[in-house]
């Protein structure tokens, strides 16, 4: 649980650079049921643009993005 | 396959055959010059890895769907029938090519197997049957370029983050804004991958030139170009040309990625702006004098991994090696010269599918990982991003003892903080 949110399967994509975190999430979004959540925490801040891109892509929906210095967290409810 | 399918794959065959194309296809001879050409058949030394063999992949279904004499007697020149094992083939030859080139060097026509590969790219996309990540990657890039809007809040906070970076490890040179974003009039805009380490450096080396830059909102790396989808390829590049338009630059500067620069360079048609690769604009600020290099900062042997898209296939070999002959007195080429440079094994998108290649990308590979060895060198240096992925890759399973190096990192490493921007021009 974090927060309101319940966290179904947490992915740890620290020190990954573009694209592994996109191709992660994309296949670790896809190992849990529609409608349970994904948490996924990198370091690339370039996922703060991919991340959003790639749900409207996908058809998922990142409930929450929480940053704290260098690390990003996406809470990802599996849409489709 | 049924009918109506086979003949949308034949339209889409049918548009890649140009003038160039078609003599591609009817040129070889079979001569075998381009055998041991291949990094993968030269480390593996299975046959389905000749290059001749990919290609006559395409020929023989191009034999039978254009040329009469395949339609009518089909037994004549092998012609075969487009169906679903050939679309296998189709996709474990275009999956198997990097697009390095290298074969294209020794064939005596000049034959470009990775034309002929994106020719097998395109009906497998057509078929459904592409590497999905890759489609999604480049539906992501795409995305992005329609609603800029949307994430321009979170893409300014990250930047925002790295900017102490940059103060931080370069504070004399960093300027009142270490990284400028959206700036119109600035003269370079500068399109980095999405990591911090394509944005630190570079934002370093800019600012000590004194350049008047500006950093691109979208990523260079064009993964429509990977899957060999036109129409995206196009879509993604298309981003930044109307950025670089919009602030009125006069040069726009692709970080370290080899496809990323060969399609800007070569796809992005005429425009009021000039194209560089960022180890062009490094080696000018070296003869311009615009930035001074403490040489002590690496004392050991290095050598240089000419990455294909920006070497043999956009002839940048010169400018590297000029940085290098002011980073290191122990600079060790690789045998046989940049030309004819083995390919790293990453390119083509193979990178991108990550573990998913993982294996045949180290086993497609040994001659690269041979070829570095035996330079003795400690330090490996290279300017593209998926080729310093798959050169770590190889280090790891080669056990080749060196450290992979990007080179803007080194340049950056090495950067003497003066506070004043012009040094002695060489």
């Amino acid at each position: 649980m974090r927060d309101d949110i319940n966290v179904d399967k947490a992915l740890d994509l620290s020190g990954l650079a573009c694209p592994m975190p996109v191709v992660k999430v994309s296949k670790g979004i896809k190992e849990i049921e529609v409608g349970q959540v994904l948490e996924a925490t990198t370091t690339d801040p370039g996922s703060l643009t991919d991340f959003p891109a790639w749900a409207r892509t996908s058809g998922n929906e990142i409930l929450k993005t929480d940053q704290d210095g260098d690390t990003i967290k996406f809470y990802i409810q599996r849409k489709a | 396959m049924d009918l109506e399918t086979r003949n949308e794959l034949l339209k889409l065959f049918k548009t890649k055959l140009n003038q160039a194309m078609r003599l591609y296809l009817e040129t070889c001879t079979r001569c075998g010059v381009c055998i041991e050409a291949c990094h993968v058949y030269a480390s593996t030394g299975q046959v389905k890895h000749i290059a001749a063999y990919r290609s006559e992949i395409i020929r023989r279904l191009y034999k039978k769907h254009f040329k009469l004499r395949g339609k009518f007697w089909p037994s004549v020149g092998e012609a075969k029938e487009l169906n679903d094992m050939a679309l296998e083939e189709l996709f474990e030859a275009a999956y198997s090519c990097t697009g390095c080139r290298r074969c294209m060097v020794f064939c005596p026509f000049g034959i470009d197997t990775q034309m002929l590969m994106s020719i097998a790219k395109l009906l497998l996309i057509g078929a459904h049957t592409e590497p999905e990540i890759l489609t999604l990657l480049a539906d992501t890039s795409v995305e992005k370029g329609k609603s800029i809007d949307l994430f321009k809040e979170g893409f300014l906070q990250g930047i925002k983050n790295l900017e102490k970076q940059v103060v931080k490890k370069w504070a004399l040179e960093a300027g009142e804004t270490a990284i400028p974003v959206d700036v119109e009039g600035a003269d370079l805009l500068y399109v980095a991958l999405a990591g911090a380490h394509s944005i630190i450096p570079a934002a370093a080396i800019f600012n000590a030139a004194g350049e008047n830059w500006t950093l691109s909102f979208f990523e260079a790396v064009n993964f429509g170009a990977f899957v060999g989808d036109p129409t995206k390829t196009k879509l993604i590049l298309d981003r930044i040309i109307k950025e670089a338009l919009r602030l009125k630059v006069k040069e726009v500067c692709i970080c370290e990625c080899g496809t990323a620069y060969r399609v800007m360079k070569h796809l992005s048609g005429t425009q009021p702006f000039t194209v560089s690769s960022i180890t062009e604009v490094h080696a000018r600020y070296i003869r311009e004098g615009r930035i001074k290099l403490d040489k002590s900062r690496f004392n050991q042997a290095t050598t240089y991994h000419d990455p294909c898209q920006i070497a043999r296939n956009a002839g940048i070999m010169e400018e590297p090696r000029f940085i290098l002959k002011h980073l290191t007195d122990d600079f060790r080429e690789m045998s046989p010269e940049p030309e004819y440079n083995w390919c790293c094994g990453g390119g083509g998108g193979l990178v991108a599918l990550g573990e998913e290649t993982l294996d045949f990308r180290m086993k497609s590979s040994r001659v690269k990982a041979d070829q570095v060895k035996e330079t003795g060198a400690a330090i490996l240096a290279t300017a593209c991003e998926n080729c310093h992925t798959q050169l770590d890759n190889l280090n790891d399973h080669y056990n080749m003892g060196v450290e992979v190096k990007f080179l803007s990192s080194m340049l950056a490493d090495a950067l003497v903080q003066d506070g004043s921007r012009r040094v002695q021009p060489i």
